[in-house]
């Protein structure tokens, strides 16, 4: 089990006395004692006990918001005036050959229809689909000079989430709580929320634990009454009875247990029916959002029709910060998303108006609580779009410059790292491959991304495969 | 050390004997000295090791006397026997993945002859059970799943007849050396079976990015991942860590990659291929003749209206495509090279034009017409022959076979130099590159049967001890080798030497059987002991807590399919209907990302097949199983995590597998026993194996006072005896 795995520089789980005040166990004192003779064993029955990174770290949590489909960058956050003037010509041949998905290569270049004006101190220029984030640009850092490998949905996908464009690795939530696990154990670590549309491209593996244990793949959350699967008891079931039973089991194990020993994994089962069990009455308080006030919803956007998913869903991950999941993943967008083959500023405008407010209230809400400094944002797709067109109104995949950016989590706000070339199609200055995404933010996170491993088929895994270097500009 | 195999006259006097020229074709091959690491133990074949003597116990069986006389070394002592109860639910649980009856358990507690153990062990092992149980092991570590993974993760609708064939196999004992054998290399031996086409599906079971824009690159990560599991599950080796360099830990240098994939190389990758027998063939050749006939002449009217719509919108679609399967499709059929074949047979579907759209594009007038017409070729229907079985495997290619290169990096965009099929050097003669003679034959260059028949040499130093290990991890719960597919310098070393080559010259000797190994270990004390014996305890478990010497037995938790299945099991609703397509459940039918929904299976009674036979999606996973470590079907899983989670608790306590399996259980109960007590005293019996103590006999009643039956059975279905054998 996880002992066993090569888990350099990253200290045992904190003290399980520690754990066990924290989580409030009310299981008695028999099982408490049983488990503080077997420390060490007692750590290795349990992988999401909190544990330290081997650097301190601003950042302890993380909201990854992942804009399904792929958003152009030339329309968002990387303006391209060249692409203006250029508007209706043919790439220009010093470009040389580039591979797109719909081999739009020939196709003419497309200037962006959006206005873009400098916001805040910092002064960096915003499309205006983002007339609540402009206002927020001070805390952001825009990567322009981002870069994948693979120009298809799923591969991108996967590589974004999981550091391989091949499916079944572990995505980042999982390397993430496999390296930190989780201070609220009534709750998944590694949360999700897909779009009610539908999932990303690629599907579960998005978020899956590809060989680590499944303790730490992302669990699907939704609003409402039942926010997780099998969280319900059965129906008909009330809650004393439930109890009742859950009281049965717990004096069956308990009994068991004692008839055989200090072992640590039946102990961590009887844990985990006691942490089930408030995970069901815990859970649903979590997504209730009747408690909060009409400002907070407002401010989200929940008055509004547009607004209200996306803002449901983004309040939902600050409650979750809040009550200290560790990784929460947003998605914009349904199956196609962000996917503008045609007619982007349909599609675009629609889904900038859906979550430009709801983000900007994020950002704004975590910081005014003081969640900022430790919870790492990341807002970005799995690539971004060509300056070439598409038909006439669309743009086609395009990995080979695109942009991401941060906030939060020690990131410096207000800056512009790396860019595209002059009419947006690829990285050219402070280049910043996934790879290298996903170094900084295990950076952030006080993590060296070569020494986050896990040991599979005699290989030392790790989420940067054999890349990676860290974007120290991110930091300032 | 390992000998290239002897002249096979026997067995190839009908093909020609073709000797690859080998030679030094690489520059990159380095000067060969002797590589590092020339000594570990794996590298050389496994020697028929003598019985040791322990001092103080004269065990049965030889397994007991390796593992004594290691206790005796280690001064740790042996436990006690488990009682008969718990030795008959391990073993029923460890040879069927399901709980014994009561009546099992009674005629064992009863049975005084002494082979009593044996009577059962012979009983298990001979029973179907036995081969969904074990086929479930070998299909964790062959990435087995029903879809393609990626974007569409469309179904593959014959993938099961691999899992059928895996499940036959192991049921009727089919020696190891065959299953290894037909499985690379089924569709190059002599006078091949289905079952043999069949059992080439090994290599293709991993996902599979069918609409990619680089088809060449898709080629070539199937490739990779068939060379790579080959490595894993045969091998025990972790060889694919040499595809892009040299390996960092164990001496495979990049060109042992290569020389390995290049036995693949020729293959292609079918999904047609056809497994109907000679006469089924021949009777649907007679039907469809006759079909032809009877409907030519409303087929030739269709034909006529459709045509040009047809080309045009097939021109259209062919436009989308990447230039190189353009021009696959504008190659007359009887011209394309293997290559060409194999991307038509790729992209057919998605220039296929349905007869909707041509309906679409009809002018009105015609449209009637053409309906019409179809609906009289529709009348024919009943006489129309039901396509024939087809199943996906390799085949090589017809020509001469593609060249394999060194990829530097692993980039197909960076080949450095011709390779030629070749074995791991460290496993060849004396340690240096050999050329290997390879014999073609009519149905194919020979290149996989050779590596086939290399890998079953009966000295092969790596083959059977990896099988025996992998059994015994299933046994025993940690294998004699820890790391089960990774027997390099890197992994872990085996805690019993002797012990692991002894059983591989077994393995061997007894004809590569796995139901006799099976026996052989199971009728060790070793294995008969119990879990907790308090006195063993005391003494060995602050000197040996991971019970590495074996001075206890291993507590094993159920996987999830062991769950799932004794749920259905006990509450008397197990379908045990055999073989056949996945059952798709209604809560893996839906959308996933990019992917169509997949239709539910109609017929409700399937739902409660076992979980064998559940239609695995690579982008949609069945809730319940995942919850309990189902490995994810992407790689080769050579064993299970076992975690323990608070919504894996969620989950046994609330799904509807476990509530309607409660409900049901319930129901029987009363049906069979009259009063509360009756009631609990069976409940126990029927979910633990046993009788309830006392107490708990009270506080079973004492429950029942304020809750009903069914929630007794849902708790005791939640507690830890429940899923941990004792």
């Amino acid at each position: 089990m996880i002992r066993s795995q090569l888990f350099e520089h990253t200290p045992a789980p904190r003290s399980r006395r520690d754990f066990l005040a924290k989580a409030g166990f009310g299981f008695g004192s028999l099982a408490l004692t049983a488990l503080l003779a077997e420390d060490s064993a007692g750590a290795d029955a349990d992988p999401l006990a909190p544990k330290s990174p081997p650097r301190d770290a601003s950042a302890k949590q993380v909201i990854f918001l992942f804009m399904s489909g792929g958003p152009s960058h030339m329309d968002t956050f990387d303006p391209k005036p060249d692409l203006t003037r250029l508007h209706g010509e043919k790439l220009p041949a010093s470009f040389g050959p580039v591979t797109t998905r719909r081999g739009v290569d020939k196709n003419r270049l497309l200037a962006s229809k959006r206005t873009f004006r400098k916001h805040g101190q910092s002064g960096i220029e915003v499309a205006d689909w983002f007339p609540h984030l402009a206002k927020c640009v001070d805390e952001l850092c825009i990567l322009r000079g981002c870069y994948g490998d693979s120009v298809t949905h799923p591969e991108s996908v996967y590589l974004m989430n999981t550091g391989s464009i091949l499916m079944g690795r572990p995505s980042l939530g999982s390397w993430v709580t496999y390296g930190l696990g989780t201070e609220n154990r009534n709750m998944p670590a590694f949360v999700v929320l897909p779009d009610p549309g539908g999932w990303p491209k690629g599907g579960s593996p998005a978020w899956g634990n590809g060989f680590l244990p499944s303790t730490f793949q992302g669990t699907l959350v939704r609003g409402g009454k039942s926010p997780i699967t099998h969280l319900d008891s059965p129906k008909g079931i009330s809650t004393a009875q439930q109890r009742r039973t859950l009281d049965f089991i717990a004096e069956s194990n308990r009994e068991h247990l004692a008839s055989r020993g200090a072992d640590s994994e039946l102990e961590a089962r009887i844990a985990a029916y006691e942490l089930a069990f408030r995970m069901q009455s815990h859970a649903p308080e979590v997504v209730d959002i009747s408690q909060e006030t009409k400002e907070t919803r407002t401010l989200y956007g929940l008055d509004r029709k547009d607004t209200a998913e996306f803002g449901t869903r983004c309040l939902l991950a600050r409650r979750m910060i809040e009550r200290g999941v560790r990784f929460v993943q947003l998605y914009s967008g349904d199956t196609n998303g962000w996917d503008a083959h045609s007619d982007l500023e349909a599609n675009h405008g629609k889904l900038c108006q859906q979550s430009d407010q709801p983000i900007a209230a994020l950002l704004t809400d975590l910081k005014r609580r003081g969640l900022l400094d430790s919870t790492l944002v990341i807002w970005g797709g799995e690539f971004g779009r060509t300056p070439m067109t598409e038909g006439t109104s669309g743009r086609d995949h395009n990995p080979h410059g695109f942009c991401m950016w941060m906030a939060g989590g020690g990131v410096k706000g207000g800056q512009v790292v790396g860019s595209t070339d002059a009419i947006g199609l690829r990285a050219e200055t402070d280049k910043a491959h996934v790879h290298d995404i996903h170094a900084t933010i295990l950076d952030l996170l006080g993590f060296h991304h070569k020494r986050l491993t896990f040991r599979h088929n005699g290989r030392n895994e790790r989420l940067t495969d054999n890349g990676g270097e860290v974007i120290s500009a991110v930091t300032g | 050390m390992l000998i290239l195999p002897e002249s096979p006259a026997m067995f190839y006097c009908r093909f020609t004997l073709v000797l690859c020229a080998l030679a030094a074709c690489l520059p990159v091959i380095r000067a060969e000295s002797k590589p590092e690491h020339a000594d570990h133990w794996a590298w050389h074949s496994p020697k028929r090791p003598e019985i040791p003597v322990p001092k103080h116990s004269k065990p049965q069986q030889p397994i007991d006397a390796f593992v004594r006389v290691r206790l005796e070394a280690v001064a740790l002592p042996h436990s006690k026997p488990a009682t008969r109860e718990q030795l008959l639910r391990r073993a029923t649980f460890d040879l069927h993945g399901l709980p014994p009856t009561p009546d099992e358990i009674r005629d064992f507690v009863a049975d005084s002859s002494p082979n009593a153990w044996e009577k059962v062990l012979d009983r298990l092992l001979a029973s179907p059970r036995y081969g969904e149980r074990w086929g479930r092991h070998w299909l964790d570590l062959v990435r087995y799943a029903d879809t393609n993974g990626y974007e569409f993760d469309e179904s593959r609708p014959d993938a099961w007849r691999y899992r059928d064939y895996v499940i036959r196999s192991l049921n009727a004992d089919k020696p190891y050396d065959q299953f290894l054998t037909e499985q690379l290399a089924g569709d190059e031996l002599p006078n091949r079976t289905a079952d043999a086409l069949i059992a080439t599906g090994f290599n293709l079971l991993g996902p599979d990015m069918t609409d990619s824009s680089d088809q060449a690159q898709r080629r070539l990560n199937t490739l990779n991942d068939m060379t790579d599991t080959a490595g894993l599950a045969f091998l025990g080796l972790t060889i694919a860590c040499a595809r892009c360099h040299d390996h960092k830990f164990e001496p495979f240098p990049q060109t042992d990659y290569f020389r390995l994939q290049a036995f693949f190389t020729p293959a292609a990758f079918r999904r047609d291929l056809s497994v109907a027998s000679p006469e089924d063939v021949a009777k649907h050749t007679r039907a469809n003749a006759e079909y032809q006939e009877l409907t030519r002449s409303v087929r030739e009217s269709i034909d006529a209206l459709e045509q040009p719509i047809r080309t045009r919108l097939f021109d259209a679609k062919l436009k989308k495509l990447p230039p190189e399967a353009r021009a696959a499709h504008r190659t007359p059929a009887e011209q394309r090279t293997g290559a060409q074949l194999e991307l038509v047979a790729n992209t057919e579907r998605r220039v296929a034009v349905s007869s909707a759209e041509i309906l679409k594009e009809l002018p009105e007038a015609e449209r009637a017409k053409l309906v019409e017409l179809q609906n009289q070729l529709k009348s024919f229907d009943g006489r129309k022959p039901a396509p024939l079985p087809v199943a996906m495997g390799l085949t090589d290619r017809p020509g001469p076979p593609a060249k394999t290169f060194l990829l530097e990096r692993g980039e197909l965009k960076l080949p450095a130099g011709e390779v030629q099929p070749g074995y791991l050097v460290v496993l060849s003669s004396g340690q240096r590159t050999v050329p290997v003679s390879i014999a073609s034959s009519s149905a194919g260059t020979g290149r996989r049967l050779t590596l086939a028949k290399w890998l079953t040499q009966p000295d092969h130093p790596l083959t059977a001890r990896v099988m025996v290990n992998r059994l015994w991890q299933n046994h025993f719960g940690r294998g004699l080798v820890p790391t089960a597919s990774d027997f390099g310098v890197h992994g872990e070393a085996p805690s019993h030497p002797e012990l692991l080559d002894w059983l591989a010259n077994e393995f061997v000797s007894g004809g590569w059987k796995l139901k006799r190994m099976h026996k052989l270990m199971l009728l060790s004390e070793t294995y008969q002991q119990s879990v907790n014996d308090a006195e063993a305890h005391r003494v060995a478990h602050a000197k040996d807590p991971e019970n590495r010497w074996l001075w206890r037995m291993n507590r094993l938790r159920l996987e999830g399919e062991a769950i799932r299945d004794s749920l259905l099991l006990v509450s008397g609703q197990l379908n045990p209907k055999m073989g056949g397509p996945g059952v798709v459940l209604p809560t893996t039918a839906g959308v996933a990302g990019g992917s169509r929904p997949i239709t539910a299976t109609p017929d409700a009674t399937e739902y409660t097949r076992r979980s064998i036979y559940l239609f695995a999606r690579r982008n949609l996973r069945d809730p319940f199983l995942e919850s309990f470590d189902l490995p994810d079907s992407n790689l080769s899983c050579p064993r299970r995590e076992r975690s323990t989670t608070a919504t894996q608790s969620l989950t046994l306590l609330n799904a509807e597998e476990t509530t309607s399996a409660a409900t049901a259980l319930a129901k029987r109960l009363q049906n069979e026993s009259k009063t509360t007590p009756a009631q609990v005293n069976r409940a126990y019996q029927v979910l633990l194996g046993r009788q309830p103590t006392s107490t708990e006999q009270t506080r079973a009643e004492r429950f029942l006072q304020d809750s009903p039956l069914s929630e007794l059975c849902r708790a005791l279905m939640n507690t830890n005896e429940f899923v941990y054998l004792d």
